[in-house]
């Protein structure tokens, strides 16, 4: 197990140190040039230059690479270019917000969609098959920035249960919760009903039930367990979706997280934002496979000793 | 949002700094420099001497505003070392010095008639300067609102000193959801950036009012006079002869404009009166087509670039309707704002739609206009040159008084006119919508938030905040 942990965690790190790097050299291929940002279009070419060499620009791009990286080993991702603030503190106000929205998110399209597969995948061929997955078709079908408005005007605007938008009182929450987490309920549902179905159809659930246990026992103590496992992916890879790319959700709910950050940030060409925004994402996404992985490792344990029997 | 008003490079940065800061120099109605908290003095071309007057506010501390004040907020400016996007706009400054706590000096390198109305810069006080204090997310000043807290991202305290009335800025993107929350009381008043089917539902909404006055934001349709198509002037003025600015005035944007002229408009102590707007005819457009070449069988078709904003491509989806009326085909391309942006700056396109926000001083005509002020230089995206108008610009200058310098400018605007760099739409008017509890807030026509020192709530129920919705 303690072999299968460092294998993980190196291969983690390696990938983190890769997405620093194509980060930091994709920011820099991208058209523009920070001390415009900075002075305006009406600055002189003296003045430019000289905040171009402040700014340590005029230097060679592996120099530059060198320099972020060392700052970056002291937690120092650089300042805003517009803002004047560092990007450590823009993220870590940000952070937050985008955790709970997207833990609320993944807890409401658990909720929706755990007993919709479970029921599609038990009731196969019926109405109950065919109404839960005409559900999960609308909530893939639906699109955030048309759902989140037409659930304020109706939460919010006529029963007046909900805030329309901002994160100030705790049923702010509800609404964004639901509105990011209705699409990726629609894609949980159809995979816990598929993955329940190949499973149920296994010799060893016939067994269980013949060995004459009750429906409930060999559903979620035989079938459910094995039937985790590719659920456990698709959550890995949606949760990393969920806090990185909550952009449209943000915006319509007012929601004060990293991916209105990241987009206010691009259309500013403020670079070291964007740069700490999507190391921000792709680290995210690096740690929660890692965590899928070993989540994997304890759900089976074939996969902890690298597939021997 | 950045507070620190020497870095300020966007709107609503430049009118949240107006509440918590004062100015040497304020703008009158007319767009003409007027004492902000200090008078002066011409004493020589090249030497300004300003008097602080009996407008100085204190600090949250309770120290009054003073010349080092000022004095340090210029030296920081100029400073090389800070990126302020100001230095260029005053790098005619030689000297800054005071001469007693209420007095300070202006040193110029070369004479400038307009030099006061760069001035309209916001002062910040002189020991925070020199302690690095973080004005971008805590501004402290000597205005009439201090700053108490950032309640969220994006949402912040204030407090208007006279009274204590605390206001609560927020920052709402999507115009449906700004709407929603005024409607459902969650904020008290919005300004600008809806579309006009939203403007049109809450001018009917009974617990809605809309205030409104004409604005002075300057939009334009720009031309590349370095493509080959369009250098041609007969092209530009046929594009010009084809559009139906009042059309699209009336029907789309439901009235809330007036059509543009020239880039000042009327009221403007610098404008132009005598220009004559180019009409609507789209024969006369037609003929002008024949004579540059083109016609049915050599139509002439034109890359329109603008951002990805939905009302500005509906825009250019009427204007491109409105050139295929006279055999113009016009090809639409938006684009995120930076990549736009990015493309307008670096020539890359044949005719882009842009505002001009805040236009003051007639010295925008060197920024934009001359040779000299090519991108990354200045702003002049189209790429026009003109020896004479170089020539008045550099006169404008040098000129001794202002009334000289006034009408060599309205020989510039002349000029442009008929060489046409830009085809001039409209003038954006500023709106407000407010709910049941507000009155007296007043729209400005450049759109600041001055208004906020008149807003009074009624006495009524719950919060006590005064919670103000903006776009950006």
């Amino acid at each position: 197990m303690i072999d299968f942990l460092i294998s993980r965690l190196l291969s983690a790190l390696l990938v983190i140190v890769g997405v620093v790097c194509l980060v930091f050299l994709l920011i820099h291929l991208i058209p523009g040039d920070p001390v415009d940002v900075m002075l305006g279009e009406s600055a002189r070419a003296a003045d430019r230059e000289a905040l171009r060499h402040a700014m340590g620009l005029d230097q060679s791009i592996v120099s530059q690479l060198a320099h972020y990286l060392t700052g970056l080993l002291q937690f120092d991702l650089g300042d805003s270019l517009y803002a004047k603030q560092s990007v450590v503190g823009l993220l870590v106000e940000r952070i937050p917000a985008t955790l709970q929205l997207a833990f609320a998110a993944l807890l409401c399209a658990f909720v929706i969609a755990l007993p919709l597969g479970i029921l599609a995948a038990l009731k196969r061929g019926t109405i109950w098959d065919w109404g839960a997955m005409s559900f999960s078709t609308l909530g893939i079908s639906i699109p955030n920035f048309w759902l989140g408005p037409m659930l304020i005007l109706f939460f919010s605007l006529w029963l007046g249960w909900t805030p329309v938008s901002g994160r100030e009182s705790s049923t702010s929450l509800v609404l964004p919760a639901i509105t990011l987490g209705t699409g990726f309920a629609a894609i949980l549902a159809r995979m816990i009903r598929s993955s329940l179905l190949e499973v149920l159809g296994e010799d060893y659930v016939r067994t269980a039930r013949a060995k004459g246990l009750g429906e409930p026992h060999v559903l979620w103590r035989h079938a459910m367990r094995n039937a985790w496992l590719p659920v456990i992916t698709l959550i890995g890879l949606q949760l990393g979706a969920l806090l990185g790319g909550a952009v449209v959700t943000e915006v319509v709910f007012d929601w004060p997280g990293i991916g209105t950050l990241m987009i206010d940030s691009i259309q500013r060409r403020d670079y070291p934002v964007v740069q700490g925004c999507v190391l921000f994402v792709s680290l995210t996404y690096v740690l929660i496979n890692t965590v899928t992985d070993i989540a994997y490792g304890l759900v089976d344990p074939r996969i902890r000793y690298g597939g021997r029997p | 949002m950045n507070l620190d008003p020497r870095y300020t490079s966007d709107a609503l940065s430049a009118r949240l700094n107006r509440l918590f800061y004062q100015r040497l120099v304020e703008m009158d109605a007319n767009s003409m420099p007027v004492p902000g908290l200090a008078d002066w003095s011409q004493l020589s071309p090249l030497h300004y001497r300003f008097k602080l007057n009996s407008t100085v506010g204190k600090y949250p501390d309770g120290r009054v505003l003073n010349a080092d004040d000022v004095v340090m907020t210029y030296r920081s400016i100029l400073d090389k070392s800070h990126a302020s996007p100001y230095q260029a706009a005053l790098s005619m400054i030689d000297e800054v010095k005071s001469i007693d706590n209420e007095t300070v000096d202006f040193l110029l390198k070369r004479a400038d008639p307009l030099f006061p109305a760069y001035l309209e810069i916001e002062i910040l006080p002189a020991d925070h300067i020199e302690n690095d204090h973080p004005f971008s997310s805590q501004p402290y000043g000597s205005g009439e609102f201090e700053f108490l807290r950032w309640s969220e991202a994006g949402h912040l305290v204030i407090q208007r000193r006279d009274d204590g009335q605390l206001f609560e800025i927020v920052e709402v993107k999507n115009p449906l959801v700004r709407t929603l929350k005024l409607l459902r009381g969650e904020i008290d008043i919005l300004q600008n950036d809806l579309s006009p089917e939203l403007l049109d539902y809450l001018r009917y909404q009974k617990d809605i009012e809309l205030v409104q006055n004409s604005g002075s934001n300057f939009s334009y349709l720009g031309f590349n006079l370095q493509d080959s198509q369009t250098s041609d002037l007969r092209v530009r003025q046929a594009v010009a002869h084809a559009i139906d600015h009042q059309s699209i005035i009336d029907k789309v944007m439901r009235g809330a404009a007036r059509k543009a002229e020239t880039i000042f408009p009327p009221e403007h102590w610098a404008g132009n009166s005598d220009l004559i707007a180019y009409d609507f005819d789209p024969k006369k457009s037609r003929r002008l087509l024949l004579q540059a070449g083109y016609g049915p069988d050599n139509p002439l078709t034109l890359v329109y670039k603008t951002s990805s904003d939905p009302f500005r491509i509906r825009l250019a989806t009427i204007i491109q309707n409105q050139l295929s009326q006279v055999g113009i085909h016009v090809d639409i391309k938006s684009y995120d704002w930076g990549t736009f942006f990015g493309d307008i700056k670096a020539g890359n396109f044949q005719i882009y739609s842009l505002s001009w926000v805040g236009i003051r001083t007639p010295d925008i005509f060197r920024y934009i206009f001359s040779s000299e002020s090519l991108p990354p230089a200045g702003a002049n995206r189209g790429r026009y040159t003109n020896p004479a108008v170089d020539d008045l610009l550099k006169k404008a200058e040098q000129a001794e008084t202002l009334d000289r310098q006034t009408r060599i400018y309205r020989e510039v605007a002349a000029q442009i006119h008929k060489d046409l760099p830009y085809v001039p739409l409209w003038f954006e008017d500023q709106y407000a919508a407010q709910g049941s509890r507000v009155t007296g807030f007043r729209v400005s026509p450049s759109g600041n938030y001055d208004g906020l020192s008149h807003l009074k709530l009624k006495k009524s129920r719950g919060n006590r905040h005064a919670q103000a919705a903006t776009a950006h």
